[in-house]
């Protein structure tokens, strides 16, 4: 069903999502990216990570995503922030992005909000 | 001032797209920075999918706004008056069936099409939909998008100060 609700996965890098961050909020809808480290098929948690950090995901309303370690992983989903500031993201689309050039999604993201940022500015004038 | 934008798909992110300006004319036009443009190229995920008998309505999202698409599959009913076994062999009939079985949630598509306003909001009437098995084409759309918006779609106008 097309729901007009749904926000759209704000991207973002992993090392970004730190408590201090304005993208760590509960329920934010984000996009994470990064590489599958584990997979517990009884909690349906996957663990991704980027560099040195790294981000639990809840997979219980995926379907059709097969899990390999090691390959590139991309989740769309709210974030949930537990009392200790443990976030895992409510993933409610799943999709494996391997081939991606991790590095140049990063730094085309950062010209992409420049750019966004400009617009907005401007329109605001 | 640019080439005239309204005779091609401008490569657009949704937030841009969402942000047009509308004009209530009949039908509505869409204007970028004062410039017409009717037709719009994205690349996105689907995250929502809806199939009826007569259309498939989807959701993009390329991380900047979710945009509505509607894929029609109602060439039977528009080709009611010809005969059957030239309806049944339509083309465009089978090439919408074709296109709206690569709209499943979770895939990189990229889809063009018209900007129509349905309940108010912007929304496109999807011509064409591609199903991109390359991630990278996601990122090289978002360039391709900030590189087109300095270079050509966002000129000023020849009477702008600025202008060259």
């Amino acid at each position: 069903m097309v729901s007009a609700g749904i926000k759209p996965g704000v991207p973002v890098i992993l090392r970004e999502l730190e408590p201090s961050s304005e993208m760590f909020k509960q329920g934010a809808s984000l996009r994470v990216t990064g590489i599958l480290q584990s997979y517990d098929m009884d909690s349906a948690t996957a663990v991704i990570k980027d560099g040195s950090v790294s981000l639990k995901i809840d997979t219980q309303n995926l379907r059709d995503v097969s899990f390999r370690t090691n390959s590139a992983y991309q989740f769309i989903g709210e974030l949930q922030i537990h009392a200790d500031n443990e976030a895992i993201l409510q993933a409610r689309i799943g999709r494996n992005v391997d081939g991606l050039d991790l590095n140049l999604y990063q730094s085309a993201l950062l010209i992409q909000r420049e750019q966004e940022a400009k617009l907005r500015s401007s329109r605001r004038t | 001032m640019g080439p005239p934008l309204h005779l091609v798909h401008i490569k657009i992110l949704a937030a841009d797209l969402l942000s047009l300006t509308v004009l209530q004319t009949s039908p509505p036009s869409f204007l970028r920075r004062g410039r017409t443009v009717t037709r719009a190229e994205l690349v996105g995920i689907v995250v929502s999918r809806d199939r009826r008998e007569k259309f498939l309505r989807f959701l993009i999202d390329d991380g900047t706004g979710c945009v509505p698409c509607v894929l029609w599959l109602n060439h039977q009913y528009l080709n009611a008056n010809v005969s059957s076994e030239l309806s049944a062999s339509d083309p465009n009939a089978e090439m919408a069936l074709k296109m709206s079985e690569e709209v499943c949630l979770g895939t990189l598509l990229r889809v063009r099409g018209k900007m129509v306003m349905y309940r108010g909001a912007i929304q496109i009437s999807v011509r064409d939909v591609v199903l991109e098995k390359d991630p990278n084409v996601e990122v090289l759309h978002w360039l391709q998008c900030v590189r087109l918006a300095k270079e050509c779609y966002d000129l000023p106008p020849p009477s702008a100060p600025g202008a060259t």
